[in-house]
């Protein structure tokens, strides 16, 4: 090890393969819940629920390939670059948030929409003012599981030319550098770790005070 | 007025209906409670004024208008509804769980906020303290509080109530349940009250409906159910104290009688003398501030005939043998016990105004019964 790759990792590499995959990782995390939230909401309702079983099971089957498999298979289709990598990385982030929104809006007491509904709000308005407030903290918490899976495989998107925290291991790798290596995981787990202790927080303040085990 | 016209209801793949051919006439300003065994289609019943579940055929009416004319959240905005889970929204305060209906309504904020402290003191509860809880935060005797309430928010006419206090401690239920008697006095609401329990049918109910199996098997006053069951099933639904429970219907001002021989504490000596020319069998006695402090019997004056202290000891053991002209007889008759005396004092506020007697009482129950 020597201090001055080290050094050069850290200062030189580090910053923009830092941003690359804060951008990569904002990007898909955002993409997945304008889709994700949406359908969980679309398949909890009463009507649509039959297609939630089906749904799940799709979006199982994506999350269970491998990472890396869905990197090598948006290559040939979708070529180099940053949006192949979100698209990929999508796939894998879908699920946790799709499964948390039902959940979260499942569980809400039937007692309450009953109420809600027999005091003559629309169900429109139940959604906004009842289902959807105490359905967020649970939502949340799979948007921060979703959030730390895209940080991790987001390392692999790399290889197919989208930057980020894998350009630094995998050079470290290539080059036989673990100094590289060391910043680009290093960095990567931080990033991790922060995130989801941020959203857990958010989590946290978001939960109706009326709600929250303390 | 409700109007449910020839209502059922068939969920599908039940062979036989929740509710079948149902006519049923809610009167005005009443309490009406559906009661009757589980499953016996009540609440049922009471969900299809709401339009909470719609009816498979039937006409339900209010006021004479068919409720399927209006847009059901429309509908369920002008009927106050509460149920035995309450259902608060646990993420708003009590404040604002109040204050649904009212923005429904699109009340300015000044007006809602108006209405919801009157009705938190209107419940009976800390106005200061209650008003930002969350309702975790409170007792189930109080959420259930908060939810009449807000049912009664924006003072509807007509108020659906399933089970309201069927999940609350017995105590806090007797609570709620003389509130909201005392409550219906001032706003005469139309109320559907649905229990599986007759003995806060009785107690609440102005009429009584009750269901068996999807039939309506008897309507009618709880006097009139009480006094004349009308099938074997309404009697077993009753129970075998049919008539002792009827003791709850009568007050004591019902069955009282006026006051023949009244004298003052430092007249005992003269007590024999006094009731034999009044006739009377019992004598009360008042104090110097003119309060009633106790009474003497014909038996006492036999048992005691000139032991004038003896006579104002037993006068005395009984100075707390008063009933109000408004208790019912079941607790008269648990004085009359407790004291081991025929007749009690009734009072109006402070002031004597009449005897209330276990012969009377008997008397009186007897007579509406063989009516």
């Amino acid at each position: 090890m020597r201090w001055e790759n080290f050094r050069f990792a850290l200062f030189e590499k580090a910053p923009e393969a830092l941003l690359e995959h804060s951008m990569i990782v904002v990007i898909t995390i955002t993409i997945a819940i304008l889709i994700s939230v949406p359908l969980g909401v679309f398949l909890s309702r009463p009507k649509y629920k039959k297609f939630g079983l089906v749904t799940l099971n799709i979006l199982n089957l994506l999350q269970a390939v491998p990472g890396i498999a869905v990197i090598a298979l948006a290559l040939p289709i979708l070529g180099l670059g940053m949006k192949p990598a979100i698209v990929a990385l999508l796939f894998q982030s879908l699920l946790p948030i799709v499964r948390n929104t039902i959940a979260g809006l499942l569980g809400v007491s039937s007692d309450v929409k009953e109420a809600a509904s027999g005091m003559g709000m629309s169900q429109r308005r139940i959604l906004w003012e009842v289902e959807l407030p105490l359905a967020i903290p649970i939502i949340l918490s799979g948007i921060r599981t979703a959030t730390v899976y895209v940080v991790s495989i987001g390392t692999l998107a790399s290889l197919i030319g989208a930057g980020g925290l894998g350009n630094l291991i995998m050079g470290g790798l290539s080059l036989f550098r673990p100094e590289y290596l060391l910043v680009g995981a290093g960095l990567g787990a931080l990033m991790a770790i922060f995130l989801d202790r941020m959203i857990n927080y958010l989590e946290y303040r978001i939960t109706p005070p009326g709600m929250r085990v303390e | 007025m409700i109007e449910l016209e020839q209502i059922t209801k068939q969920y599908p793949g039940q062979a036989m209906p929740a509710v079948d051919k149902l006519y049923l006439s809610i009167p005005k300003g009443e309490i009406c409670v559906l009661v009757g065994p589980s499953g016996c289609g009540k609440s049922t019943i009471l969900r299809m004024i709401n339009r909470m579940i719609e009816p498979t055929s039937g006409v339900v009416k209010i006021n004479g208008q068919d409720v399927t004319s209006t847009n059901p959240d429309q509908l369920r905005m002008g009927i106050g509804y509460v149920i035995q889970q309450i259902g608060l929204l646990p993420h708003r305060t009590i404040a604002e769980n109040i204050a649904i209906v009212p923005r429904l309504y699109k009340w300015p904020k000044e007006k809602i906020k108006q209405r919801v402290d009157e009705l938190i003191v209107m419940m009976g509860l800390d106005l200061e303290k209650t008003r930002g809880k969350y309702p975790s935060q409170l007792s189930g005797g109080q959420m259930q509080r908060v939810g009449v309430a807000r049912a009664m928010a924006v003072d509807p006419p007509i108020m659906l109530m399933d089970e309201p206090f069927g999940a609350v401690d017995p105590i806090a239920r007797t609570h709620l349940q003389d509130e909201l008697l005392r409550l219906q006095k001032e706003i005469k609401k139309t109320i559907v009250f649905v229990t599986h329990d007759i003995n806060e049918a009785i107690k609440m109910g102005d009429r009584i409906a009750i269901f068996n199996a999807g039939q309506l098997v008897q309507f009618g006053t709880p006097e009139e159910i009480l006094t004349n069951p009308i099938n074997e099933f309404v009697e077993d639904f009753i129970g075998r104290d049919r008539v002792v429970k009827k003791l709850n219907l009568y007050l004591a001002e019902d069955a009282m009688q006026p006051i023949k021989c009244l004298l003052r504490e430092d007249e005992l000596q003269n007590v024999a003398q006094k009731m034999k020319d009044a006739g009377a069998e019992v004598a009360f006695l008042v104090n110097e501030t003119g309060k009633a402090s106790g009474q003497i019997s014909a038996g006492d004056v036999a048992e005691f005939g000139m032991d004038i202290e003896g006579l104002r000891k037993r006068a005395r053991r009984r100075s707390n043998a008063f009933v109000q002209t408004t208790t019912p007889f079941p607790d008269a008759l648990s004085l009359l016990l407790e004291y081991d005396a025929d007749y009690l004092g009734v009072l109006k506020g402070e002031e004597l105004c009449g005897v209330l007697s276990f012969q009377g009482i008997r008397k009186h129950v007897y007579r509406k019964e063989g009516e």
